[in-house]
């Protein structure tokens, strides 16, 4: 599904990530570890196309990514959050959703103004939008600002807002990072319920426990390089893994 | 009678304007300071076409839209690949280009002598020359200006828009074309700012380079920022403010040439009063200066 290869990418001579390679196949859940500074949010930047690599190429369905903006990339199907949490904070719960999703006739400025067709795709989105609150537990706080929401619901509803966007591919950044035991297993119960719907998750997280108990495959980075990559039992007792977690 | 009549007209016009900018400053996040040069273009698109073709205004307004609308399309194109300060600056550079052109292009606009005698516009044979029929006038294209921004913002596209300017990558993130909806923003703040140039011009039938200043932009600016960024009710409650309270100078029997000059201080004060304990306005939602800039979002990302 996703395929990464050879990506390299400078910051003024530091190597912050160092032909990575990578595959992702469908339908799994895979978690890119690794202490602070080893490049997981770069690459992560550079397969969603917020920074250019300086080598190397990403492909997702077998079409090359290369070039395209980040825009094009989430339409095309790869959604995404972020470690810093990012939403409307001053719009509902709801208003955020219906940002994210795709084909609106009412987003281009000359069909908005034909109000019918604008309101259908409007009405029809936000029964959609309510189905997706409703499946992330926060439909009782739809009319809510988002910024009022808690932390952990936050984190809910950037994971609601990808799902709005259709996307086959989820990029998490620290889906579960600050957020207590029972929203973790909460975003977690969600995360294998996508999973069998055949939505593929990829994501960077510290909490060890978490990543251990969801993952289908491990990937470890340190300073740059990928180190290990593997099934999450054996990626664990690695010497390099181990070494790199302790140093 | 006349001269609140004139007030109120003004203030009609500056309505209009202001309300275009805050399309792009208030909804969108994009500090212009470009739009007395829309005004402007509108005002001399307008003036030239009737005295040089003797051409009606509902010819000469639109003309005045789409060439304020096309060059505002090759402005914004360079200029908003660049953020916060750094966009700002690039169109206060179109702001002093449009106006060394006014002043420089003698031949063409008049140059300091401007352009008298533009003759009063014409519904069905009847010419539009009394205060009062010109205050309707005024408030009629004022009152459609806001009809279309307002279900213009409300809409899914409004949306995005606000989106835009709370965060940037969060919108992008959810695979929108922040770019082309920026692009589209400015395109239709400059078109509609372009239209109170036109009625100006027609208003005042005398224009010069003097009335399109980066002082003007910034008065502009200054009725969106107190009326309230993101709120078109705003722009009026703000245009009606800072028009009608400068008057009030006149009443308390200060010379006029002191009263000009402590015009300029009094906005000057005001801004600085608003942004130090009312940022968003008397009636906005966003608060300049206080909500983090594009820029350091994108840094903090990196």
């Amino acid at each position: 599904m996703l395929e990464v290869s050879g990506i390299t990418k400078h910051f003024n001579g530091v190597h912050a990530v160092d032909n990575a390679s990578l595959n992702i196949p469908q339908a799994t859940i895979t978690s890119l570890i690794g202490p602070n500074g080893a490049g997981k949010t770069t690459l992560f930047n550079i397969i969603c196309g917020y920074l250019e690599a300086d080598k190397g190429a990403v492909q997702f369905n077998g079409k090359n990514l290369n070039g395209r903006a980040p825009h094009e990339r989430a339409s095309a199907g790869i959604g995404r959050t972020f470690q810093n949490m990012r939403l409307i904070k001053r719009l509902t719960a709801l208003e955020n959703l219906m940002l994210a999703f795709m084909n609106h006739k009412g987003d281009s400025f000359i069909k908005t103004m034909a109000y019918s067709i604008s309101r259908k795709h409007e009405v029809r989105n936000r029964e959609k939008a309510y189905e997706l609150l409703d499946f992330v537990g926060l439909k009782d706080k739809s009319y809510e600002p988002a910024g009022s929401l808690s932390y952990g619901q936050q984190k809910l509803l950037s994971l609601a807002c990808c799902l709005a966007l259709d996307a086959k591919l989820l990029m998490l950044d620290e889906p579960v990072a600050g957020v207590n035991q029972e929203t973790i297993s909460k975003i977690l119960s969600l995360l294998r319920k996508l999973k069998d719907t055949s939505v593929t998750v990829f994501l960077i997280e510290h909490n060890l426990d978490a990543v251990m108990e969801i993952s289908d495959r491990l990937i470890v980075m340190d300073e740059g390089r990928i180190i290990a990559d593997g099934l999450p039992s054996e990626v664990r007792e690695k010497p390099e893994v181990i070494e790199a977690y302790i140093s | 009678m006349d001269y609140l009549l004139h007030i109120l007209i003004m203030v009609a016009i500056y309505s209009i304007v202001s309300m275009s900018l805050n399309v792009l400053a208030g909804y969108t996040g994009l500090l212009s300071v470009s739009h007395a040069a829309f005004y402007g273009i509108g005002a001399y698109t307008t003036a030239l076409l009737a005295l040089n073709a003797g051409l009606p205004f509902w010819i000469n307004i639109p003309a005045g839209i789409m060439l304020s609308g096309v060059i505002a399309f090759l402005i914004a194109w360079p200029s908003l690949r660049t953020y916060d300060d750094y966009f700002v600056i690039t169109t206060f550079a179109f702001q002093i280009i449009v106006f060394s052109m006014l002043n420089n292009w003698v031949s063409f606009t008049g140059g300091p002598l401007g352009l008298p005698g533009i003759p009063q516009p014409e519904i069905f044979g009847i010419k539009i020359s009394s205060h009062i029929s010109f205050l309707i006038f005024v408030v009629t294209f004022a009152a459609l200006t806001y009809l279309f921004l307002n279900r213009l913002m409300d809409s899914p596209f409004g949306r995005i828009l606000k989106a835009i300017r709370e965060d940037e990558i969060f919108t992008t993130s959810l695979g929108k074309d922040v770019m082309r909806f920026k692009l589209t923003a400015f395109v239709i703040g400059a078109s509609i700012a372009s239209i109170s140039g036109s009625l100006y011009a027609y208003y005042i039938s005398f224009i010069d380079q003097t009335s399109f200043t980066i002082m003007e932009s910034i008065f502009i600016l200054s009725i969106v920022i107190i009326g309230g960024a993101g709120n078109l009710k705003g722009s009026i409650v703000g245009s009606a403010l800072l028009i009608f309270i400068p008057e009030i100078l006149r009443f308390v029997g200060m010379p006029n040439s002191i009263a000009a000059n402590m015009r300029q201080i009094f906005y000057g004060l005001l801004l600085v009063l608003f942004m130090m304990f009312r940022p968003q306005g008397i009636m906005g939602e966003f608060a300049f200066g206080k909500e983090g800039g594009v820029k350091e979002e994108v840094k903090k990302d990196a």
